[in-house]
């Protein structure tokens, strides 16, 4: 007798990007299960707070508690000590919590992306049991194999070389981020059956800077809810349903 | 060293102890097994089953589909069964998998709209209370390896709002303006995606049952686990309405001409 | 009480040399002290009425109900400590979920009752706890039709037709005894519940009072419900009127 899988895989995949005093933290809304489609909305990125931003990917019905109780811990912060957790603790904090079901993981890949106190933009990656580290960018789920060669080369200019006297930049302008992660998520539905539907993109802008790279963006929805902070933006983009 | 005298030179049967070789206290002990006595088990599969249910969007609301067929394997085993189920005055929930294990869920909703109604405090779950809580019965006994074997379908419609959504025996969640279980997943979903998206607030409650008794008829043709016995459960800001049992008018003509289904002999 | 102050009366796990338990006759005398609760059972149902006493005038109306709900199809209205009330009504809730769970069936208020006694009476045994300070009358339908029983502190269950507990029970047993409960309908007991609670108040020693009452039965679809406005409207402003009249 075949014994009780409790783990099954739901497709989608995530993307984050940190720049100099920005992050954008992406996800499709395609959600399926083998070759179904189960819904084209389902979301699998998710504001924390006004500078961080989780986006979980895998197993979806883990990811969706999992979501549901970070979301907690990060209220009981709140509520013991009047302000949000810094970034670099609910790093730390999710890591925490993914090692404690070290021996009956959430099956989900966790990228988390914000603001820190030091104002720089940051993206964190897990895994399922916890390890972690701050990246710049960062892609996971089943495409990831399609877009994270692209992202090394285009974000760390891996395998280029700068022109003579020249050097590569450390971070990329926010209107060139946003412009690979669209043409990543459309590349990546071409290419990958588990991914379309929809997109949704979460910029976090640091204290004090400005909308550069945000003019002309159609259809940004701001999230914020406290002032004279970091500021969040989310905006959503079709991808083929096909 | 055996240090028992009276067994020393006797032969030895290691199955069953006939010449009562062992002392009393380390007799081998062949008697059946009772059924447990391997360590509690937990991880089931379904036994008598439900296949599809189908629901989706329409302008005053939800509807839903489930044939009335249990099957115990391929054996067509209760041919009665209501697989759509009145929730409260908002909601209705359809289950496909294991019957015994939705009587359950039956039996728990049950006591949950209870504990409620007693406080008197003029609340009454709706719709997204019913599938938040399922999702986390679900969920939870997943986690303990224990599953209820279950894909529900959860409608309703409440302060004006429709509520459609879906939760299995994983505790994946989901809602789309067209749902279906089983092997309704993969005949039945594609139709009522191509009848139904985009049409939500347009569809009428004849224009959506005659999708569904579409979708139905077609599920009766291809899913052996099937009946042209079902049911529709319509949700509106009137309530819930679950039909009697609805007849699939089919027709077999075609099979006359199939080769090796008709009375043809080459 | 000539046996007061000998020691007795100290302990529920002790009887006085006479056979008696006075910390069971000390908590019929909590239920003595309470605003009257009478339950009356009809042809088609049960009503379920209480006096409840307002002792500020702070207090929110509808607050500090008396009558709770313990399952669809049974209420319950309590005289005596609030707070046993309470606990006695989340132990039937209890009660009757487990009974459901074993049987798969509505549970019948006999049933029910039968339980809560048991509980009631394991309070009237050790030294840790106290018997309840409530008198209990449960109130419903099921399969056997509308009963009634009621549940002393000492654990006692008794099955009735027209009952009533607290403060003016004698007068209200004297008002019942006048009834054809049998032959009334459910609508007619309401208003009959209401009178009785009116005419069993009294206005000189009492502050003020709200009446709450609640059925159970055919008008109901066999749920255990608050009488409607309207209709507890209706039957104050006859008991009203009656009260006119009476003497």
């Amino acid at each position: 007798m075949s014994s009780f899988n409790p783990y099954t895989q739901n497709g989608g995949t995530i993307l984050a990007i940190a720049g100099a005093d920005f992050s954008v933290v992406a996800g499709d809304t395609r959600q399926s299960e083998g070759y179904n489609i189960q819904t084209r909305y389902a979301p699998k990125v998710f504001r924390l707070t006004d500078r961080a931003v989780l986006a979980v990917n895998g197993f979806a019905a883990d990811g969706n508690m999992f979501v549901k109780k970070v979301k907690q811990r990060l209220e009981w912060y709140r509520h013991a000590h009047a302000k949000d957790m810094p970034l670099r603790s609910i790093a730390r904090l999710i890591q925490t919590m993914l090692y404690s079901r070290r021996f009956f993981p959430y099956y989900v890949y966790n990228i988390l992306g914000g603001i820190e106190e030091d104002g720089s933009g940051a993206v964190y990656s897990f895994d399922p049991v916890g390890s972690y580290e701050r990246e710049t960018c960062r892609a996971a789920g089943p495409a990831q194999s399609l877009l994270q060669p692209f992202l090394d080369n285009q974000i760390y200019f891996k395998n280029q070389q700068p022109a003579p006297g020249m050097s590569h930049p450390t971070h990329l302008p926010l209107q060139a981020v946003l412009a690979l992660v669209i043409d990543s998520f459309t590349s990546a539905t071409e290419r990958h059956i588990e991914v379309g539907d929809g997109l949704e993109m979460y910029i976090i802008l640091g204290k004090g800077r400005g909308l550069q790279g945000l003019e002309g963006v159609k259809g940004v929805q701001e999230l914020t809810i406290s002032e004279d902070g970091e500021r969040i933006f989310v905006v959503r983009r079709e991808l083929k349903k096909d | 060293m055996d240090h028992f005298p009276t067994n020393w030179g006797r032969p030895r049967n290691d199955m069953f102890d006939a010449y009562g070789t062992y002392p009393i206290h380390q007799r081998p002990d062949n008697r059946p097994k009772d059924t447990f006595a391997d360590s509690v088990q937990r991880t089931q599969q379904p036994i008598v089953t439900g296949t599809s249910v189908l629901a989706i969007k329409f302008k005053d609301g939800i509807m839903m589909a489930a044939d009335n067929l249990a099957s115990y394997g391929s054996l067509a085993r209760f041919k009665d069964v209501q697989r759509l189920h009145p929730v409260g005055r908002y909601t209705v929930i359809g289950a496909g998998g294991d019957m015994s294990d939705f009587q359950h869920i039956q039996h728990i909703l049950e006591e949950v709209q209870i504990a409620e109604s007693t406080q008197q405090d003029g609340h009454e779950l709706g719709p997204v209370e019913i599938h938040e809580y399922m999702s986390q019965v679900m969920y939870a006994r997943r986690s303990k390896l224990d599953p209820l074997w279950n894909s529900l379908l959860i409608g309703g419609f409440k302060d004006g709002k429709r509520f459609l959504s879906y939760v299995d025996l994983l505790g994946t969640t989901y809602s789309a303006s067209t749902l279906a279980t089983g092997f309704g997943a993969y005949i039945a979903q594609p139709l009522l995606r191509k009848a139904v998206e985009g049409h939500e607030d347009d569809l009428t409650a004849e224009q959506a049952q005659n999708i569904l008794e579409y979708c139905m008829r077609v599920l009766f043709y291809r899913d052996a686990r099937s009946l042209d016995k079902y049911q529709i459960a319509t949700i509106t800001a009137e309530g819930v309405n679950i039909s009697g049992s609805l007849k699939l008018q089919t027709s077999w003509d075609f099979a006359e001409n199939i080769r090796g289904y008709g009375a043809q002999t080459q | 009480m000539t046996s007061i102050g000998t020691g007795y009366d100290l302990s529920a796990s002790t009887y006085s040399p006479d056979g008696r338990i006075f910390q069971v006759e000390y908590a019929t005398k909590a239920v003595e002290n309470s605003g009257t609760a009478i339950g009356l059972r009809v042809k088609d149902g049960i009503v379920l009425g209480v006096e409840k006493l307002i002792h500020s005038k702070l207090l929110v109306p509808g607050a500090n109900r008396r009558i709770q709900t313990v399952d669809r199809h049974i209420g319950m209205a309590t005289a005596g400590l609030l707070a046993d009330g309470r606990n006695v009504a989340n132990r039937a809730r209890d009660e009757s979920s487990q009974i459901r769970g074993l049987w798969r069936e509505p549970p019948t208020v006999k049933e029910l009752a039968d339980r809560l006694a048991l509980y009631a009476q394991a309070y009237t045994l050790y030294s840790s706890v106290r018997p309840f300070g409530i008198s209990t009358i449960f109130g419903g339908v099921d399969k056997t039709g509308p009963s009634l029983f009621v549940v002393e502190p000492s654990g006692v269950c008794l099955g009735y037709h027209g009952a009533a507990v607290g403060k003016g029970r004698q007068l209200a047993k004297t008002e019942l005894e006048k009834l054809k409960l049998s032959e009334l309908s459910m609508r007619e007991a309401v208003i009959e519940a209401a009178r009785i609670i009116y005419i069993v108040h009294d206005d000189n020693k009492e502050k003020e009072f709200e009446l709450e009452m609640s059925w159970a039965g055919d008008e109901t679809g066999g749920l255990h419900v608050p009488v409607p406005a309207d209709l507890l409207a209706e039957a104050e402003q006859k008991a009203r009127e009656a009260l006119e009249t009476f003497e």
